[in-house]
C-alpha cells in the first residue's frame, strides 16, 4: 500500500523527499508500481495464463486476435475507469448507484461481486493447482495461502510482501523468453492477430468468451476507478495514471501474447490441444527451463495468485462499502467498518472453501469463472459507457461522439461473445 | 492525524449518539403521530402518474425540486414531468393532492415551463436520493435510501431521510411493494447535512448550526469520508473558522488531496484562517505552481509571512514556529497586554505576550498569569524578570530546539532574528508535531489503505 510505501520513506528520513511535491512523489510511485501495472499483472493471474494456455494449445495461433482485441478493449477501459475516479472523484459502485438508482447500484455490486468471488476462487485454484506441482495438498496449500493473504493485507507489512508478490508474477515474463526459444511461426501469429477466424464449436466461442473475461476483468475496471478516488489523484495526475494504466494494459497484452504463443508452438505442435492439468501446462515452459518448467511455472502461479489474491477482496470490500456509504479500507477499526471486513472474510473463505470441495475441476474452475467474468462484464460496462457521456458528471472529460461509438462496440463485442456461449450451452 | 487522541472516546460518543436517536428524539417531527401516518416515499414516488384534477393522466413524475431556505423542513416547490416526451416544471403551488400512489394538480389546464436549475434548490431524486449525506447526529457518511414527504406547516416538505439498507433492498421490488413505506430507520432532516446540489450548496441553517456544535477533530472524520462534490459542498457549508479548524486536524495527504481539488480562492480563504505554521506545513507540500495560485489569491501580507514560513526546512525552528505572535512594547501597559489577549483568544497560542524594547528587541515573555496579577496601569517593563524565555533563531536545528525545550521546561520557545527582533514562536504541540513526522509515527497515509 502506498500509504506504508511513503511512511517508511519518511522513516529513511530523506530531507529532500519531504520537499518534494506531492505530485512528483505520485509519478514517482506510478512509475515503480502503478495500479494499472499491478493490475496489468493481476489479470495475468492464473486464471488468465490458464486461459490463455487453453486457448494457444487448443488453436494455436489462430484466435489470436481475440487476444488482441480484449486488450484494445482493456485499455481504454481501464482508461476511462481511470477517467471517471480523477474527474468525478467517486467509486464506480456508488456513482451508479447515485446515477441509476437503487436497481442499478446493486446489480452492479452483485454483478461485481459475482465476478470477484469467481476470480478470487480461480486464484486459489492457481494456488492448489501450484501446490500440487510441489507435491503438496491443497488442503494445506489453499488454507495457509488464505490465512496467509488475510493476515499480510490487514497487517502493516503489507507493502513489502506485496514487491514480493510482484517479483513472483513477474516470472511470467519467462514466457517472452521462453516465446523465442521455442521457435513459433512468426508469420502464423502476425496473421491469427490480425484475422478474426474462429471455427464455430463450443470450445472456440467458449475460450474466446473466457480470453475477454480474464483480460478485461471486472474487479480491474473497478480497482482502478476506486485507486485513482482513495489517493486523490487530481486531474494533474491523469496524464501519469494514463501512461501507467496504458503500460499495464499492453503488459498484459504483450505476456498473454507470448503464453499463447508458446503454447501453440511446444503444447499444440506437439499434439496436447487440451490441458486438463496444471502439469501440461506448465510444459510448454520446457524449453526455456528444461526440467525445472514446473516448478518456474509453479512460482509464478503461487506469486500471481496472492497478488491478485490480496487485492481483490479489497476492492470488493471498498465497492460494497460504496454502495452502502462511504468506502472502507483497511485504515478503518473493525467496529467502524464491519461491512468492510465481513465482505473480506466471506469472499476470502468462500473462495478458499470452493476449491477444497474434494474433486473440484481446477483447470475447469480456472476458465468458467473467466467466462462467468465476460457476463457480469455487460451491466458494468454499460454503466461506465453512461457515466462516460454524462456531461454533469464528466464535464469537459465527457466521452466524444467517436469515442461512444467505440466503446459501444466493445459491449456489442462482450455481448456477442456472451450470447453465443449461451447459445452453445444451452442448445 | 485521526479522530482524537483516545481513539476508544470516539467510539463511546459515536455509540451514545446513535442509541440516542434510535430511541427517538423528542423534538423531532417524526415523533408526531400526525407526520409518522402521513409519510410519502419519494422512491416510491418517481415515476408515478401526475393527474389533472378530474383524474386524466398528464404524465409521469420525474422529479421532485424542493427549495432550501431558513426553514428547517424544504417545501416542495415542484415537480418535473414527463408529459409525452418533453420534461416539464410543474409549480408546486399547482399540487392539489400528493399520494404514494399518484399526484392530483388543482387545476385541468397546466401550465407547462422548461425547468432550470435555480440556486437554492434542489432535485430529490438527481440530488439527494442515494447520495452521501452526513448525518450529524451519529457523526457518520451515509448514503440515503429514501427521502420522506409529509405535510408540515401547510406545505409538502421533506422530514425525514432513511438510511437503512432495508429500505434499499425494498425499492428493488416491483409494483406498490417498493412504494411502501419503511420508516424504521429514519432521520430527521434536521439532523442531515446534505450536500447536494446542481447549482450551489443547500444550506439548511439547523444543521449548520448543528455542524458548528463538533468538534473540529468529528469534522475532519467526516470530511474524509466524503467523497467528490460532496466533500468540496460540505465544506462550502462550514463556517469559514471552523472549516479551518477541522482542516487543521486532516490526514496531511487528505488535506493535500482536498486542496487540489478546491479552487484556489477558497484554498486561500482556508489557509489564511489556519494557524500559519500548519498552513505553512500544508503549502510546503504542495506542487509549486499550485502553491503559487493559492498564494496570488491570498492576502498580501499574509502571503508574504507564509511564503518566508514556507521557505523555511521543517527540520529547522523556522519550519515548525508559528508567526502567530502578541507583541507588545515595554511602555504598553498591563492593560493594554490583556487586551490584546483578550481580541486573540480564538487563537490557542495566547498564554501570553511578547515584550520587545523600543527598537524591536525581545526583552522577556510574559504569561497571563502575571499580566492578571498585575495592576492594569502597570508598564510592562516593571513585569520583566526571570524566568526569561529560551530563544533561538531560526535556523536552529530541530534536535537543538528539543534540547533547549528540554533544558527550560518551558511551554514555548521564541525564535529571534540575528537582530533579537521576535519572528515566531515553537510550542509544544508545535514539536511533538515535527518530532512524530521525524519518526514515521503517523505514517502519513494518503487515502484510505484500500488498495495497495
Amino acid at each position: 500500500m502506498s500509504a506504508k510505501l511513503e511512511s517508511e520513506k519518511s522513516n529513511s528520513a530523506n530531507k529532500s523527499a519531504a520537499k518534494t511535491s506531492n505530485k512528483i512523489r505520485i509519478g514517482a510511485f506510478l512509475a515503480v508500481m502503478g495500479p494499472g501495472i499491478i493490475a496489468g499483472l493481476s489479470d495475468d493471474d492464473p486464471a488468465g495464463i490458464t486461459t490463455y494456455s487453453q486457448l494457444g494449445a487448443q488453436f494455436a495461433y489462430r484466435m489470436l486476435w481475440t487476444l488482441v482485441i480484449s486488450t484494445f478493449a482493456l485499455i481504454l477501459f481501464q482508461d476511462l475507469g481511470a477517467r471517471i475516479g480523477v474527474v468525478t472523484r467517486q467509486g464506480l459502485i456508488g456513482l451508479v448507484r447515485q446515477k441509476y438508482g437503487a436497481r442499478a447500484g446493486l446489480l452492479a455490486v452483485v454483478s461485481l461481486v459475482l465476478a470477484n468471488l469467481g476470480t478470487m476462487t480461480a486464484e486459489f485454484a492457481g494456488i492448489a493447482t501450484a501446490g500440487q506441482l510441489f507435491g503438496f495438498s491443497k488442503y494445506i496449500t489453499v488454507p495457509i495461502s488464505a490465512v496467509l493473504v488475510s493476515f499480510l493485507v490487514l497487517r502493516s507489512s503489507f507493502a513489502r510482501v506485496e514487491k514480493v508478490f510482484f517479483v513472483l508474477s513477474a516470472v511470467f515474463f519467462a514466457y517472452v523468453i521462453a516465446g523465442f526459444m521455442s521457435h513459433p511461426h512468426w508469420g502464423t501469429a502476425l496473421h491469427g492477430m490480425v484475422t478474426p477466424s474462429m471455427p464455430l464449436t463450443h470450445d472456440a466461442v467458449y475460450i474466446a468468451t473466457a480470453t475477454l473475461g480474464t483480460t478485461l476483468a471486472p474487479w480491474g475496471l473497478a480497482f482502478i476507478q476506486s485507486y485513482a478516488v482513495d489517493k486523490r489523484l487530481t486531474r494533474d495526475d491523469l496524464k501519469l495514471l494514463r501512461v501507467d494504466v496504458w503500460t499495464g494494459s499492453l503488459l498484459t497484452g504483450v505476456i498473454g501474447f507470448f503464453v499463447i504463443v508458446t503454447c501453440a508452438a511446444t503444447l499444440n505442435a506437439h499434439g496436447t490441444t487440451n490441458i486438463t492439468d496444471a502439469a501440461q501446462a506448465a510444459a510448454a515452459l520446457k524449453p526455456l527451463a528444461g526440467t525445472l518448467a514446473k516448478d518456474l511455472f509453479a512460482v509464478g502461479l503461487i506469486g500471481a495468485a496472492l497478488l491478485a489474491a490480496s487485492i481483490l477482496p479489497l476492492s470488493t470490500a471498498y465497492s460494497i462499502t460504496d454502495l452502502m456509504g462511504r468506502p472502507s479500507g483497511v485504515d478503518d477499526k473493525l467496529e467502524e467498518a464491519p461491512l468492510f471486513y465481513a465482505t473480506f472474510g466471506i469472499l476470502t473463505v468462500i473462495a478458499a472453501v470452493l476449491i477444497l470441495i474434494p474433486g473440484a475441476p481446477l483447470i475447469t474452475i480456472l476458465i468458467v469463472t473467466q467466462i462467468l467474468n465476460a457476463v457480469l462484464l455487460l451491466p458494468l460496462l454499460l454503466y461506465m459507457y453512461g457515466i462516460s457521456k454524462d456531461k454533469r458528471l464528466m464535464g469537459e472529460f465527457a466521452a466524444t461522439r467517436n469515442m461512444r461509438g467505440i466503446y459501444l462496440a466493445i459491449i456489442a463485442i462482450v455481448g456477442v461473445c456472451v450470447a453465443a456461449m449461451l447459445w452453445f450451452t444451452f442448445f | 492525524m485521526k479522530a482524537t487522541v483516545v481513539p476508544g472516546i470516539t467510539s463511546v460518543t459515536k455509540v451514545a449518539k446513535v442509541t440516542q436517536r434510535l430511541v427517538g428524539r423528542k423534538d423531532s417531527v417524526l415523533a408526531r403521530k400526525t407526520v409518522r401516518e402521513s409519510l410519502v416515499s419519494v422512491a416510491g414516488l418517481i415515476g408515478r402518474p401526475v393527474r389533472d384534477l378530474e383524474g386524466r393522466d398528464i404524465g409521469h413524475l420525474v422529479d421532485i425540486v424542493v427549495r432550501h431556505s431558513a426553514d428547517t423542513y424544504p417545501p416542495v416547490s415542484g415537480l418535473i414531468v414527463k408529459v409525452e416526451k418533453r420534461k416539464s416544471f410543474i409549480n408546486g403551488a399547482r399540487i392539489s393532492s400528493l399520494t404514494q400512489d399518484e399526484i392530483r394538480l388543482s387545476s385541468t389546464k397546466i401550465n407547462l415551463e422548461d425547468f432550470k436549475r435555480r440556486e437554492g434548490e434542489s432535485l430529490l431524486d438527481a440530488d439527494v436520493l442515494d447520495h452521501q449525506i452526513v448525518d450529524v447526529d451519529g457523526l457518520r457518511v451515509v448514503r440515503s435510501s429514501d427521502l420522506y414527504l409529509a405535510p408540515l406547516d401547510k406545505e409538502i416538505r421533506v422530514v425525514g431521510v432513511d438510511i437503512s439498507f432495508r429500505s434499499l433492498v425494498r425499492r428493488l421490488f416491483p409494483g406498490a411493494l417498493s412504494r411502501r413505506p419503511t420508516p424504521e430507520h429514519v432521520i430527521d432532516w434536521a439532523t442531515v447535512a446534505s450536500l447536494a446540489d446542481g447549482t450551489g450548496v443547500v444550506r439548511t441553517s439547523s444543521s449548520r448550526s448543528k455542524l458548528s456544535q463538533l468538534r473540529p477533530a468529528d469534522l475532519a472524520d467526516l470530511i474524509e469520508d466524503l467523497e467528490g462534490r460532496e466533500q468540496e459542498a460540505f465544506i462550502e457549508m462550514l463556517e469559514p473558522g471552523l472549516a479551518a479548524d477541522a482542516l487543521e486536524e486532516m490526514e496531511d495527504d487528505e488535506l493535500q488531496g482536498l486542496l487540489r481539488g478546491l479552487p484556489a480562492e477558497r484554498s486561500a480563504a482556508l489557509l489564511e484562517k489556519m494557524e500559519p505554521d500548519e498552513s505553512a506545513e500544508i503549502l510546503r507540500d504542495l506542487a509549486d505552481d499550485h502553491r503559487e495560485s493559492i498564494f496570488k489569491s491570498m492576502d498580501a501580507k499574509v502571503a508574504r509571512e507564509l511564503r518566508k514560513l514556507v521557505s523555511f526546512d521543517e527540520k529547522l525552528a523556522g519550519g515548525i514556529m508559528t508567526t502567530h505572535l502578541l507583541i507588545t512594547v515595554e511602555t504598553d501597559t498591563v492593560a493594554h497586554a490583556l487586551k490584546l489577549l483578550v481580541e486573540n483568544r480564538e487563537r490557542d497560542i495566547s498564554d501570553g505576550v511578547v515584550v520587545v524594547d523600543g527598537r524591536g528587541r525581545l526583552l522577556d515573555h510574559i504569561q497571563v498569569v502575571e499580566l492578571v496579577a498585575a495592576k492594569p496601569t502597570a508598564l510592562l517593563s516593571t513585569l520583566i524578570g526571570a524566568p526569561f524565555p529560551t530563544a533561538v533563531t531560526p535556523d536552529t536545528k530541530l534536535e537543538d530546539v528539543v534540547e533547549e525545550f528540554g533544558n527550560n521546561r518551558g511551554s514555548s520557545i521564541i525564535v529571534i532574528d540575528e537582530k533579537s527582533k521576535p519572528v515566531g514562536r515553537i510550542l509544544a504541540d508545535d514539536l511533538v508535531d515535527a518530532l512524530a513526522e521525524e519518526s514515521g509515527y503517523r505514517g502519513a497515509s494518503q487515502g484510505n489503505g484500500v488498495l495497495s
